[in-house]
């Protein structure tokens, strides 16, 4: 094991190329930029390859082409770049091609603040391509260290259930400097925590048909199968075929594949006092669950009943965590609430659901805890001299 | 009705697949058979290839023809997505793509640059029904000027890459395309010799291929689906180059041969990867 004092965007290198990613195309954007640089100067070292797009859109479509050859590929960009995957994105997830995207949010809308954290992209990360009829995955690690795992554990789902997976992160996670530990072999790896797998022979050069099953090899070009694959909707052999028949199967496939088998995935989260009766739960991803963990453990020792629920799987969304009746607050990297509105959702009727929001910088602890006091007593939260009551 | 298909026919292509759903008349079975063709005069094996498309009526009508490994990809994009594919392919392997005019002189034009300055290996054949027939019927960026269809209803008056003495051969040339030439689809073993050439050059190649559509754009061009007539249309436009005449909208033949002259985009990487990892430097 090799300990450095490095970035979430160093992480994530790592932990790609432990999971065997030998393809990296990208395209430059605050605060994803050093992750680029880092595969440009790690993946020949490896003897994989770095490839600088003309834009998103074509950095995940060089993905999608590299993983079609039997390459794990994966790219990495912030909110203005994502939605330029909107394209590739839909064509993997149809594809059924298993590659990797990571996500490093930025204050939006548009180019917004490019140097400060923020969760705008909760919803796009679900629907990050037109069309639906399909699920998506979705991990939100909130360390550098956990970024690392969360990339290993994606590229295995996305093997296991041939779709594109992403990782969530945000500016503080993917630039922030941290004590990061790299596992150095298959040992050190499973002590840590990390996934394993026969990670280099998981690409079958067969072409099997379409299935809902796990673990059947997805589609590989170039070992003369008579391999198919296409954007259009397709036959079990891969025709394209305008059918409503032939949709539903598909569609069903892609849905199904992944909401039958969400125990894979479904076990990252992290509790806190959630045994211990809570009155008030605090959910929260990513960076700002850092501090709400902080002010949980301090509320608590001051006699609040509070309880945090910190989402890892942000997608599909566990709901099973929200069987409780209470109140429930969300703190998220926004102003407009997009957790709490799942969480409005999941909760049982009647439970007080409330949003707190910040936008470029992190709740303080002294903010989460006197909101939490006042939604202990039923007083209305007030934030810059909004009243977020009942949101 | 029984449908024969030919030893080259059944070599190389599916039979589920013949006839094409394309229309009746349609031109573009010629820009297929000459692609073929060449495929077959150059001795190479169904295993050789890898075949792509786009949407629209060349990638619809072309997807998963081929009897070997082939993929449509989303619309503009599959010069992208050829280049992740052309580095984890072993080099030997061919990519041809048969797309449309829309596909990649439209929204494709930024990947297809892109694809020719690294010269990744692969063909790209540009089937141009003049415009975008599939959704019905509208101009497109080689649509000759004047051109009547549903989105010109008064002629088509825009600046496009056929028109003022602009080029979209010289854009790719210039964008560090290795081999680029230009027939119509009636220019048959001249148009097969070609796209040999085209297949032979370890680098990228693209062939503007027009043909003709006698459903959407010679009925409103034209007045008519006889397809006799859009046929001899686009055959008056044509001619060889250093033979054009004063209507000559296609002079055919090779533009341009820069042939195996610089490095293959894959190639190099490979090399370049290689050496980094043996040494830590270039
Ligand atoms: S619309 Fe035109 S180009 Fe398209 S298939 Fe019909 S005839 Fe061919």
């Amino acid at each position: 094991m090799k300990r450095f004092l490095e970035t979430g965007n160093f992480a994530i290198t790592e932990g790609a190329i432990l999971a065997g990613c030998r393809f990296f195309a990208g395209y430059p954007i605050t605060p994803a930029t050093e992750l680029a640089e880092a595969m440009s100067l790690r993946l020949p070292q490896v003897g994989g390859i770095y490839l600088q797009a003309e834009d998103e859109c074509a950095a995940m479509h060089m993905c999608v082409g590299a993983a079609l050859g039997g390459m794990k590929a994966m790219t990495a960009t912030s909110g203005p770049g994502f939605i330029l995957y909107a394209d590739p994105y839909g064509w993997a997830l149809g594809c059924e091609t298993p590659m990797v995207v990571l996500n490093s949010g930025r204050v939006g809308p548009v180019s917004g603040i490019t140097g400060a954290p923020g969760q705008g992209e909760f919803y796009l990360m679900r629907y990050p391509t037109q069309g639906g009829n399909f699920e998506t995955i979705c991990l939100a690690p909130n360390t550098a260290q956990e970024c690392m795992a969360m990339t290993v554990e994606a590229f295995y789902l996305s093997e296991r259930f041939r779709m594109p997976v992403s990782v969530l992160a945000d500016q503080l996670i993917t630039d922030g400097f941290e004590d990061i530990s790299v596992p150095e072999n298959e040992d050190e790896m499973k002590e840590m925590g990390f996934r394993t797998w026969p990670r280099e022979i998981c690409r079958g050069p067969e072409f099997y048909p379409a299935s809902d099953a796990l673990d059947v090899p997805p589609v590989v070009l170039g070992h003369n199968t008579g391999a198919l694959c296409s954007d259009w909707t397709p036959t079990e052999e891969g025709y394209d075929i305008e059918e409503v028949e032939a949709h539903h199967k598909h569609a069903y496939r892609l849905i199904y594949k992944v909401r039958n088998n969400r125990d894979l995935f479904s076990h990252h989260y992290e509790k806190k006092y959630m045994g211990d009766d809570p009155d008030l739960v605090v959910v929260s991803y990513g960076s700002p669950s850092r501090v709400v963990n902080t002010a949980v453990e301090k509320a608590r020792s001051q006699g609040l009943k509070v309880g945090s629920l910190r989402l890892i799987n942000i997608w599909p969304f566990p709901d099973e965590h929200f069987d409780r009746q209470c109140k429930y607050l969300c703190v998220e990297l926004n102003w407009d609430g997009q957790l709490v509105r799942e969480v409005q959702r999941a909760a049982p009727k009647g439970s007080g659901v409330h949003f707190m929001g910040t936008c470029g910088d992190l709740p303080t602890t002294p903010d989460l805890i006197e909101t939490f006091e006042k939604l202990l007593k039923n007083e209305p939260i007030r934030r810059k001299g909004w009243v977020l009551e009942e949101w | 009705m029984e449908y024969r298909s030919s030893v080259i026919t059944s070599k190389y292509l599916r039979s589920r697949k013949i006839p094409s759903t394309a229309c009746s008349g349609c031109g573009l079975g010629l820009n297929h058979k000459i692609v073929v063709q060449a495929i077959s005069e150059l001795g190479l094996d169904v295993a050789d290839v890898v075949w792509g498309t786009s949407i629209g009526c060349a990638g619809r009508q072309t997807f998963a023809t081929w009897k070997g490994d082939g993929f449509a990809g989303t619309h503009g994009r599959v010069y992208a997505i050829s280049r992740g594919l052309r580095v984890a392919l072993p080099p030997e392997k061919k990519i041809i793509l048969t797309v449309g005019d829309g596909d990649a002189f439209g929204i494709g034009l930024l990947h297809l640059i892109h694809a020719a300055r690294s010269n990744a290996d692969m063909t790209v054949i540009v089937n141009d029904n003049l415009g975008y027939q599939s959704t019905g019927g509208q101009y497109g960026w080689t649509t000759p000027q004047g051109s009547h269809t549903d989105s010109s209803p008064y002629g088509m008056f825009e600046h496009n890459l056929m028109s003022d003495e602009m080029d979209v051969l010289d854009i790719l040339k210039g964008a560090g395309a290795t081999f680029l030439a230009r027939h119509v689809a009636m220019d048959g073993q001249r148009a097969v010799e070609t796209v040999k050439k085209a297949i032979l050059n370890r680098g990228f190649s693209l062939i503007h291929m027009p043909y003709p559509c006698p459903t959407n754009f010679a009925s409103r061009e034209l007045g008519s689906r006889n397809q006799v007539n859009i046929y001899r249309w686009i055959q008056e436009r044509a001619a060889p180059l250093g033979e054009e005449k004063e209507n000559t909208v296609w002079a055919t033949g090779i533009w341009h041969d820069a042939s195996n002259s610089r490095p293959e985009f894959s190639e190099y990487v490979h090399e370049t990867v290689e050496k980094i990892r043996r040494t830590g430097s270039i």
